[in-house]
């Protein structure tokens, strides 16, 4: 079995170069830099190129970065960097994640729906935390300012790659916008009936938001009948311009002959029109009510869901996203008939739980999959180096483990569009990619390799 | 004689020009006797000019307030009119220069988190004693600007320790705006993005608001003006096309510039490059919003970042942009690695030296962490005595526009002498005499705090607080502990 190639092209390069990199290419097991061209072959007893989707004894060859070719019959070409393992699967991302933001931008409560969180991403943090999320095979993580604020502003996916460089720390800067609905925090109103005129408070927002997108095509649209016919018009006058000037002179003949002032005639077009005034939330708003942004909203309880979802089924392009979902169950069949995500964090809660959560329930994920629901599983920004164990607790309390994978490579890509570029192990991905010494998500299984972008950054070299 | 006019403050920035001093109550503080044109030398055992070697019995020739002649004994005619400092058992420095502090105010801050409008004119105490503790540390020119707890501060201004006006203080007005990076209370890093942005972009809409009015033949914002009385003569009641290296609003030679919004006028003023920015960082990932919005709205060249001392960690994007930076008063920061907590000593100045980044020493107030202690502690670090010394004198002058003017003493400088026992930059060696615009301001020998505090000498009329030996051993002790006050 042979997965597709990129291009024929860039396979014969492959070979044509990799023998300039067979003097570097072992140099160093540790953090090296990417430079152009590195060629790293991945070999593995099983490879999952996507949850469900297995190749036995399989190679997967790397350049720049870029996943090259994916296949049980590949030869690995001379000079590459062969990294050897038994299992073989994508990074895992966290759709619900902190990891990276400075701290007070997450627990922002002024946030509004333009807030960017990438203005929160503090590229200085310490490399050591971004290598425990490696070290446990986090690659990727959706951070979000004001998380548990009314509304979150537009999230960003980033990579949990050390680096100074912002630009290359950031995978997505506008992966969806947030909002927060009856959460116990400060600054939210915990009363019912608060919390459902919140509910209405949000779907009216959406739809000032696909208000204002209306206004702007339709401004669009007039402008460009406007220009239309101002340029017919002017056309036209010009063509006549001669004839004009015969009348106007004619006119003013006659006009004196009878001892009349001349009057000028009026001349009469349509105004300009006017573009409706810039509103950077409306802007937001107006890209989530078309689908252009997913919605994420961390929501809990039953009767909020219902109204929600009550609310929002006439925007038909709305993607809306659940974070949290205590009491999804409840609303299960009409997320899985509009195919919503549900972004679940498995954590046994302890004394402390906020209130939101007093339904929670370890079985939430594997119930919610079993009724069909889409299913992510995330840190809720408790540390995303914690992820992949909290998904074993899920698969202990009845979560497919196919599904759980998905939960955290695939479906995370889909939701938030990065399909193209992360969550499955297919040519033309980005090289993020765990190498394991078990099934993934066992508890029992250590990575052994993690690469970033084909940067090996975990290594049983690197490993303390 | 004290002048209660407005022009006052315009004919003193022009000219720099000492007026005469009220009497201040401090006995110290010598009542200024330099009108203008009035002449005032000093002959000390070594001049260090800062602008070249030091000169051994040197002299120093103020006249109108202004350095015009330095120079050895044997080549520079003391006036016969002059009044003659002769001191040659000490040695003469330029008065040291603080680049920005928000000391010398009524307070640092105001609760208003967008306020470009504000001024510390109207914030500076001129008998603070931060002012008169200044004239101890040598510190002769300071920048006042607003708090760094804001997100458009305060338009700041460059003063000097000396006079019972903020009018009589003033070296410099406008010395530019105070911008911060770092969140405000209440506020996080993504929301003070935010909120600076769209600063910007709502100065943008106004002008373009007022160019749009103007275009459709409304003159609302004339008829503002008119009422709310704004000036509207000369070059304020004319329009003139917007000049930016950021972006534009074409047509704004519509808009006589007495009719822009007064509280947006000195954003305008920034963006247009007539005033400099001073915008704090207060972690690395600041520093790179405090670039973006400078470079965005092209006022990059007229930056000069205020920084934490974590900011060290973002030099190389400093160093890329080209600006010049004000440093923290710690100097020595310690880092700890978060998982074997090792720790590491980073000694800031040091970084910024390497990167090859213009900055400025600061004090904590002017008695802690002094600009003088700030130099010793490079030194101590390994840097030159040029380059200590440079820090508190020649770079934080140029940051103000005011290069070859404080900082150095050359002709044509103000004429600010430090008179020092010794090196400056010793524990053991006093300020004994500080002169600023060709005034004799400071005397230690009749300065009764210092003498109060290193000698015991009880101030006349305050014998009752003298008979309390506990007050007076604590107060000692402490001396002792901050390594001798200055």
């Amino acid at each position: 079995m042979h997965l597709p190639e990129t291009t024929l092209a860039s396979v014969l390069l492959v070979g044509a170069t990799s023998g300039l990199f067979a003097a570097t290419a072992f140099a160093s097991a540790a953090p090296s830099p990417l430079t152009n061209g590195d060629l790293v072959a991945v070999r593995a007893h099983k490879l999952h190129v996507s949850p469900g989707n297995v190749l036995e004894d399989a190679t997967l060859l790397i350049r720049d970065g870029v996943i090259m070719q994916v296949g049980d019959d590949l030869k690995v070409p001379d000079g590459a960097r062969v990294i050897e393992g038994d299992v073989v699967c994508a990074g895992f991302m966290d759709p619900w994640g902190s990891l990276g933001m400075n701290g007070p931008a997450t627990v922002d409560m002024s946030t509004n729906a333009a807030t960017r969180a990438v203005d929160g991403v503090d590229p200085y943090l310490h490399p050591w935390y971004r290598h425990q999320a490696l070290a446990a095979g986090v690659t990727a993580v959706r951070v979000q300012a004001g998380m548990v604020s009314a509304r979150g502003g537009v999230g960003a996916v980033l990579s949990t790659a050390p680096a100074e460089d912002l630009k290359s720390m950031i995978l997505l800067e506008d992966s969806n916008a947030a909002a927060g609905l009856g959460l116990s925090s400060r600054g939210n109103p915990t009363d019912v009936f608060a919390r459902i005129s919140a509910v209405d408070k949000l779907v009216s927002d959406i739809n000032s938001g696909r208000d204002y997108a209306m206004g702007l095509a339709k401004y669009a649209h007039e402008l460009e009948a406007w220009n239309k016919t101002i340029a017919e018009a002017e056309a036209k006058l010009e063509k006549d311009f001669k004839k004009a000037q015969k009348d106007r002179d004619k006119e003013i003949a006659e006009a004196k002959e009878k001892g009349k002032e001349f009057k000028e005639e009026k001349y009469k077009e349509d105004k300009r029109p006017k573009p409706p005034k810039p509103d950077a939330e409306d802007a937001v708003m107006a890209r989530v009510a078309s689908g252009e942004l997913p919605l994420v909203v961390t929501i809990h309880r039953a009767a909020e869901m219902r109204e929600l979802l009550k609310g929002t089924a006439r925007f038909k392009r709305l993607r809306l996203v659940i974070a949290g979902g205590t009491e999804a169950e409840a609303v299960a069949d009409e997320l899985a008939a509009r195919s919503i995500p549900v972004i679940v964090r498995p954590i046994p809660l302890g004394a402390n739980r906020p209130d939101e959560y007093s339904g929670h329930d370890l079985a939430l994920a594997g119930r919610l999959a079993d009724a069909g629901v889409r299913v992510l599983l995330g840190s809720s920004g408790g540390g995303s180096a914690d992820l992949p164990l909290l998904a074993s607790l899920a698969i202990g309390h009845g979560l497919d483990r196919d599904k759980a994978l998905a939960a955290l490579t695939t479906e995370v890509a889909r939701t938030f569009d990065l399909s193209g570029e992360l969550g499955s192990l297919r040519p033309g991905r980005r090289a993020d990619l765990l190498v394991l010494d078990g099934e993934p998500l066992l508890p029992t299984t250590t990575v052994r390799y993690a690469l970033s972008a084909g940067r090996v950054l975990i290594s049983p070299d690197s490993r303390d | 004689m004290i002048q209660q006019s407005t022009s006052l403050l315009q004919r003193i920035a022009k000219t720099h020009l000492a007026l005469t001093l009220g009497l201040l109550g401090c006995s110290f503080l010598l009542s200024a006797q330099a009108e203008a044109g009035e002449k005032y030398a000093v002959r000390a055992g070594t001049v260090h000019t800062l602008a070249g070697d030091a000169i051994t019995n040197g002299v120093i020739v103020i006249e109108g307030g202004r350095i015009t002649a330095v120079g050895s004994a044997d080549d520079v005619k003391i006036p016969w009119d002059a009044e003659v400092l002769d001191v040659p058992h000490l040695e003469a420095y330029p008065g040291f220069v603080e680049a920005h502090t928000s000391s010398g105010m009524d307070r640092p801050n105001e609760s208003v988190a967008v306020a470009p409008f504000l001024n510390v004119r109207d914030s500076i105490d001129p008998v603070a004693f931060y002012f008169e503790d200044c004239l101890r540390s040598g510190v002769t020119t300071i920048n006042v600007q607003q708090g760094n707890a804001c997100i458009i501060g305060a338009v700041g201004m460059v003063v000097k320790p000396r006079g019972m006006t903020v009018e009589e203080m003033l070296v410099r007005p406008r010395s530019g705006l105070k911008i911060s990076a770092a969140p405000k209370s209440g506020m996080s890093r993504a929301t003070q993005a935010q909120t600076l942005r769209a600063t910007f972009t709502g100065l943008r809409t106004h002008l373009e608001d007022l160019v749009q009015q103007k275009r459709s033949g409304n003159d609302y914002s004339r008829r503002e003006a008119l009422y709310q009385g704004r000036d509207l003569s000369g070059e304020r009641g004319k329009g003139r096309a917007m000049m930016s290296k950021g972006w534009t609003v074409e047509g704004l030679e519509l808009v006589p510039r007495g009719e822009v919004d007064e509280k947006q006028e000195p954003l305008l003023d920034l963006v247009e490059g007539r005033i400099p920015a001073w915008i704090y960082c207060g972690a690395p990932m600041d520093v790179r919003l405090a670039l973006e919005i400078a470079r965005d709205n092209g006022f990059l060249g007229r930056t000069v970042l205020v920084l934490d001392d974590s900011c060290w960690k973002a030099a190389d994007l400093i160093a890329e942009a080209g600006v010049s930076v004000v440093l923290d008063s710690t100097l020595v920061r310690t880092e700890t690695d978060p998982k074997t907590e090792e720790e590491e000593e980073v000694f800031i100045p040091g970084v910024f030296k390497d990167k090859g980044i213009p900055f400025a020493l600061s004090s904590r107030n002017s008695s802690t962490e002094s600009l003088w202690f700030q130099a010793a502690m490079c030194m101590a670090h390994g840097f030159t005595r040029a380059e200590a010394l440079a820090a508190i004198t020649a770079t934080p002058a140029s940051m103000l526009g005011l290069e070859g003017k404080v900082g150095c003493l050359c002709p044509g400088a103000a004429g600010n002498v430090l008179l020092t026992s010794g090196d400056p930059l010793s524990v053991t060696s006093f300020v004994e005499y500080v002169v600023i615009d060709g005034n004799l301001v400071y005397d230690r020998s009749t300065d009764i705090r210092t003498q109060h505090l290193l000698e015991g000498v009880v101030p006349e009329g305050t014998e009752s607080h003298a008979e309390e030996p506990e007050v007076e051993e604590d107060t000692r002790k402490k001396a002792g502990d901050e390594g001798g006050s200055r």
